[in-house]
């Protein structure tokens, strides 16, 4: 678990890039975020709340 | 014996439409033939191709002579790598880019190396087969264990790696995922067991090879009919092999004979396209099955590694899993979500590590569920071992871990409202599982589980003049969608669900929306066909209001009526229904339309558990299923009876992926059974009817609480027929498929 601020989960992998070169970048690039329970796959702005735990798991597709 | 009859959700959630079971409203076309599929469609002047295809597993391109080709009768058009653009290497198309026509490589036996457009399909043929290729064999990579092993040679010098960087491999994913401390759960638990298995690859199996039309004018612009699980997808991919800018194509979606995620990707259109563009004509470009089979998306093979630790009580304490997908010469991201997928348990301690890797075979495709299917194999096969080791009821020791809502996934995530549970407790009181096992017979217990997805969605609706409406979406229905799209529109207007028309436009006549894949057509599109009817009931409200003389905010929609309280004196007046709402649209503000396009997040997984009555003929190995029994969450059943066909489909393929279907390779990389009737799936005569027990656990995400069910239900077959097997015989089969020579090596080794 590693805390970054944002008031969205895009500040937030520009908070984390910030903080740890490369790794925002590569969470940007190739991941959906579970948020409160929903996999977004495109989470660029999706607000979130101080508290919300983030979940970045490998984009989902399906037959 | 008949499919459960499972009783109309609508008595007991109020709703009117959704829930009942009208007949189809595609059905009568299909019945009687008049469905017009992608190669059904002749254009004036079309012309017909053929691919040269790779006879090697692995080899360089050396030199590709047509020119006897392009002087033979007939022959109008012929094209070979040099006539595509070479994409960037991070260019989300590169690889179905050089999966569509091979540049300077070829990757394995049956990829497309030239393709010839002629005035008929034999002299296409012949064409074809008059191109002289020379190859410099290159050595080939044929295993998952060749894959891995050091120092092995290359499947693919251009293995994008996209998530692994670092000198070139054969590994395309790598994911570990752990919580806990699963090396101390393991050494203090009272059992523990561990096993290997393997996986071939199988087919998706659809009936109606890959098949397209593509009229490529003057202009630059190019028509294309296609069969695909989501048009606006062949339009991306195309645009995107061709380097096209995305309006010169416009898709048109033919009906599709089958797809289960086997036409979630593209093949045909930009080599049609292409040719057409080269000859000034038409061009049909429909493969042969056996070009099906060896060139179009098998489900990844597999080899896992699980060990389960438990206690005496039933308690799963720990899972550590080692899990390959072999995802053939290109990658993808089943090795992640294979592992992503265990997510029926609560394991408190965990640790996994997956594995994509690359071999000399055809690029595989998602198959319902992608990647699900091999890991509740292995996993649902050691629980059951578990259970018969604890002396424990299966569906009891699954009880006692099942995950509810909060509870963690292998990745991580918290479960949103689930109904895993709940699909236990329906299967322990079903009549199958209330039954006896039916003499000299076993019974098998297995879940499964998978996410569903959302993605992006449009619908448009238009309100017609006599009170009757359109609903236009652009989700091709593989399994019933159009009906679900208009149950729903019809609970929301309150209008007999027969007096709606639903249609799956082009790629130029609705908004832009994703494949049909991932569970999500009644979900995703599902949400934006009732958004744009809610919208359309506030309209019918704001000109009932013109037409009663009233104010907006005095009228509500009721039971598919506009009724005010200050209508007809200031007593409540007669309603007025939206037909004679509509008949008035044109003095009241116009046309009646709307349109809603999202991208659905919230899609709720989905769970199922399955049980098998088996017999084995020790003699032979035959086995043969007396009863099958599919168990699901539907969240809500929009339209049971195509829940139930979902559930009974996603059963039979797994059926048949569990004790038939397999790819086989000769040494050298070659299919040697691509044909139905070597690659066999199952066939009605060999089957029970697959009972169906429909659990409804509302997805608080969807406004009818749809969860999508296209996809889990092929997920616990094969664990299900192996722990049934194992029951029958007293062998335990670690490998796909299950077919009667190797059930008969088992029960020779048993003794």
């Amino acid at each position: 678990m590693i805390e970054a601020a944002g008031a969205t989960v895009g500040q937030v992998l520009d908070d984390l890039e910030a903080r740890h070169p490369g790794l925002g970048a590569a969470l940007r690039a190739g991941s959906s975020a579970g948020i409160d329970g929903e996999i977004h796959a495109d989470p660029e702005f999706v607000p979130i709340e101080p508290d919300t735990v983030i979940y970045f798991v490998a984009p989902l597709t399906g037959g | 014996m008949t499919a459960t009859e499972n009783p109309p959700v609508s008595e007991t959630k109020g709703y009117t439409w959704v829930g009942t079971r009208p007949i189809r409203h595609d059905g009568y076309d299909k019945v009687v033939g008049k469905a017009r599929f992608a190669a059904d469609l002749n254009l004036p002047g079309q012309l017909h191709a053929a691919y040269v295809r790779s006879p090697h597993a692995h080899a360089r391109i050396t030199a590709i002579d047509t020119s006897a080709a392009e002087a033979m009768p007939g022959v109008k058009a012929v094209v070979t790598g040099d006539d595509f653009p070479m994409l960037d290497i991070t260019d989300a198309n590169y690889d179905v880019s050089l999966n569509v026509m091979a540049r300077g490589t070829a990757l394995y036996n049956g990829h497309a190396i030239a393709a010839v457009a002629a005035t008929t399909k034999a002299e296409a043929v012949a064409a074809a087969a008059a191109i002289d290729v020379t190859y410099e064999e290159l050595p080939s990579v044929l295993s998952i264990e060749a894959s891995m092993a050091d120092g092995a040679p290359l499947a693919n010098e251009q293995n994008t790696q996209k998530f692994v960087g670092g000198d070139p491999t054969n590994i395309s994913t790598h994911t570990p995922l752990e919580r806990g401390d699963v090396d101390e759960a393991m050494g203090s638990a009272d059992l523990v067991v561990e096993r290997e298995f393997d996986c071939a690859h199988v087919h998706q199996g659809y009936i109606e090879p890959h098949a397209c039309v593509v009229d490529t004018g003057a202009d630059g612009k190019a028509s294309v009919w296609a069969s695909s699980q989501g048009h606006f997808m062949v339009r991306a991919i195309t645009a995107a092999v061709l380097d096209w800018e995305t309006s010169r194509i416009k898709v048109t979606p033919a009906e599709i004979g089958g797809g289960f995620g086997g036409k979630t990707t593209v093949y045909l259109e930009p080599v049609a396209a292409r040719l057409s563009e080269k000859a000034g004509r038409p061009v049909k470009l429909v493969m042969g099955r056996d070009e099906v089979l060896k060139a179009t998306g098998p489900a990844p093979g597999a080899k896992l590694r699980i060990k389960i630790g438990a206690n005496n009580d039933g308690e799963l304490v720990a899972l550590d899993g080692w899990m390959a997908y072999e995802l053939g010469a290109f990658g993808d991201f089943a090795g992640m979500v294979g592992a992503m997928s265990v997510a029926s348990y609560k394991f408190p301690n965990l640790k996994l590590e997956s594995w994509g890797v690359l071999t000399n075979k055809p690029k595989t495709a998602a198959y319902r569920a992608p990647s699900a299917p091999h890991a509740a194999f292995a996993i649902e096969s050691i629980i059951d071992e578990i259970a018969q080791k604890l002396d424990m009821d299966p569906i009891d020791l699954r009880l006692a871990n099942a995950a509810v809502e909060g509870d963690l996934t292998a990745m991580g995530m918290p479960h949103p409202k689930i109904g895993f549970v709940e699909c236990l407790e329906a299967l322990k009181a079903s009549d199958h599982y209330q039954s006896p096992v039916p003499e000299g017979a076993g019974r098998g217990v297995a879940a499964g589980f998978w996410f569903n997805i959302g993605e992006q969605s449009s619908a448009t609706v238009n309100l017609n003049e006599d009170g009757t409406a359109t609903v236009i979406t652009g989700s091709p229905d593989i399994g019933g969608s159009r009906a679900s799209m208009a149950l729903m529109a019809a609970e929301e207007l309150g209008i007999d669900v027969m007096r709606i028309t639903p249609v799956i436009a082009d790629t130029e006549s609705v908004g832009f929306t994703d494949v049909t894949e991932g569970s999500r057509a009644t979900f995703a599109t599902g949400k934006a066909v009732v958004e744009a009817c809610r919208e359309l009931k506030t309209e019918l409200c704001r000109r009932a209001a013109q037409i009663m003389g009233v104010e907006e905010d005095q009228v509500a929609w009721v039971d598919g009526a506009a009724v005010s309280a200050g209508h007809g004196g200031g007593e409540a007046g007669d309603p007025l229904t939206l037909a004679a709402i509509t008949a008035q649209a044109k003095r009241t503000g116009g046309p009646l339309t709307a349109t809603a396009s999202l991208n659905a997040a919230g899609a709720g997984p989905s769970f199922a558990v399955h049980c098998a009555d088996l017999a084995v003929d020790e003699g032979t190995g035959v086995t043969t299923i007396l009863r099958y029994t599919a168990v699901q969450d539907a969240g809500t059943a929009i339209h049971p009876s195509y829940v139930e066909g979902q559930m009974q489909g996603g059963s039979v393929q797994g059926i048949g992926w569990a004790l038939n279907e397999e790819y086989i390779y000769d040494d050298a990389g070659e299919m040697l059974n691509p044909g139905f009737l070597d690659y066999r799936i199952p066939v009605a005569s060999d089957l029970p009817m697959i009972e169906t027990v429909i659990v409804e656990v509302p997805n608080p995400s969807h406004p009818y609480g749809v969860r999508g069910v296209g996809e889990t239900g092929i997920v616990p077959p094969m664990a299900t027929l192996g722990n049934a097997i194992d029951r029958a015989a007293g062998v335990r089969m670690t490998s796909l498929p299950m077919s009667p020579p190797k059930v008969l090596a088992a029960i020779n080794d048993r003794g």
